[in-house]
C-alpha cells in the first residue's frame, strides 16, 4: 500500500470514527417517544455561548496545519492534531448544548400568543 | 320583566401556524450562502481554465476518466437523493420504520460516496500542488466532499433520532431541512461531475 493510499485510508477511518461519535452522542441525548404535536411555537434564540468562537479557532488551527506543512506530508501533525481534537470536542459540546436547550424549550410553557 | 341585553361573545380563534418553520428558513438562508460559496469556486475554476486554456488538464499526462469510478459515485449520490425523499414521504405518512430504513440507506450511500472519492484521489496520480488544474480540482471536489461529510453528520443525527422515534407525521421539520441540504449537495456534485469530467 502506498503512503498516499494509506493516508486516505486513515482519513476514511477518521470519517467513520466521527460519525460513530455523533451517533453515540445523539442517541444518548435524545428522549424516546413520538411527539404528538408540532414543535414549540415562536422564535427561540440560543443562549450566549463561546462555542462558535471556539470552533472558528479550531478551523483556523486546522487551516494553519494544512498551510504550514513540510514536504510529502498532507498537514503539520503538531498543529493539526490539537486543532482536530479541539474541533471534535467543540462539535460534541455544541450538539449536547443544543439538545439541552431544545429540552428546556419543550418543557417550558410556550403559549406565546402575545410574543415570543 | 328585565329587558334582555344582547351580549356578544368573542371567541378567540386558536392561532394557526402560518408560514415556514424557523428551521426551514434557517436552512434555506444557509443554502443561499452555500450557493454563493460554490459560485465563487466555479468562477475561480472557469477563470483559471480561460487563463490557461492551452495547457489545461491534469498534469503529467494523466487522464481524468469519468468512467467507471466518477460515474458510479454520481449514480450513488443521485440515488441517495431519492432514498431521503422516500424517507420524507414515509414520515409524512407517519411510518417511522420506513423513515429509519431510508435515512439509514441514505447515510450508507453518502459514506460509500466519501470513501469512493478518497479512493479516487489515491489513484489520480496528481496532487493539489501539481499546477493550477490540480489546485482547482482538489479545491472544488474537496470542499464538496466536506459538505457531503457535513450532510452525513446530519444524516447520522437523523438516524439516531429516528431510532428513538422522535419524528412523527406532524413533527419532522429536521428531516425536511436536512433533506434539502442533501439535495443541494447532490446538485452541486452533478455540476462538478459534468464540469470536471466531461467538459473538455
Amino acid at each position: 500500500m502506498s503512503d498516499q493510499l494509506f493516508g486516505f485510508v486513515l482519513i476514511g477511518i477518521g470519517i467513520l470514527f466521527v460519525l460513530a461519535i455523533v451517533f453515540a452522542v445523539s442517541s444518548r441525548m435524545g428522549r424516546s417517544g413520538t411527539p404528538d404535536g408540532p414543535p414549540p411555537r415562536g422564535v427561540h434564540m440560543p443562549n450566549p455561548s463561546f462555542l462558535p468562537v471556539a470552533i472558528s479557532i479550531a478551523v483556523v488551527v486546522i487551516g494553519a496545519a494544512l498551510a504550514l506543512r513540510g514536504d510529502y506530508v498532507p498537514a503539520n501533525p503538531w498543529i493539526g492534531i490539537p486543532g482536530l481534537v479541539l474541533f471534535i470536542g467543540v462539535v460534541i459540546a455544541w450538539v449536547r448544548s443544543a439538545g439541552h436547550e431544545w429540552h428546556e424549550v419543550e418543557q417550558r410553557p410556550h403559549d406565546d400568543a402575545h410574543g415570543h | 320583566m328585565a329587558a334582555e341585553t344582547p351580549t356578544m361573545q368573542v371567541v378567540a380563534e386558536p392561532r394557526r401556524e402560518a408560514g415556514m418553520p424557523t428551521p426551514m428558513v434557517g436552512m434555506l438562508l444557509f443554502i443561499a450562502s452555500e450557493v454563493m460559496f460554490f459560485g465563487g469556486l466555479f468562477a475561480a475554476y472557469f477563470n483559471s481554465r480561460a487563463d490557461h486554456a492551452a495547457e489545461w488538464g491534469p498534469p503529467g499526462g494523466h487522464e481524468l476518466e469519468a468512467w467507471p469510478l466518477a460515474t458510479i459515485l454520481t449514480i450513488i449520490l443521485v440515488t441517495s437523493s431519492f432514498t431521503i425523499q422516500f424517507g420524507i414521504n414515509a414520515i409524512r405518512r407517519g411510518d417511522q420504520r420506513k423513515l429509519r430504513m431510508w435515512v439509514g440507506l441514505t447515510l450508507l450511500l453518502g459514506v460509500v460516496f466519501l470513501l469512493g472519492q478518497l479512493y479516487d484521489y489515491s489513484t489520480l496520480g496528481f496532487g493539489i500542488g501539481d499546477g493550477i488544474f490540480g489546485t482547482t480540482f482538489y479545491t472544488l471536489t474537496g470542499f464538496h466532499g466536506a459538505h457531503v461529510f457535513g450532510g452525513a453528520v446530519g444524516m447520522t443525527i437523523l438516524f439516531a433520532r429516528a431510532s428513538q422515534g422522535q419524528f412523527s407525521a406532524k413533527n419532522h421539520v429536521a428531516v425536511e431541512a436536512i433533506s434539502i441540504y442533501w439535495h443541494f449537495v447532490d446538485v452541486v456534485w452533478i455540476a462538478l461531475y459534468f464540469t470536471l469530467y466531461w467538459l473538455k
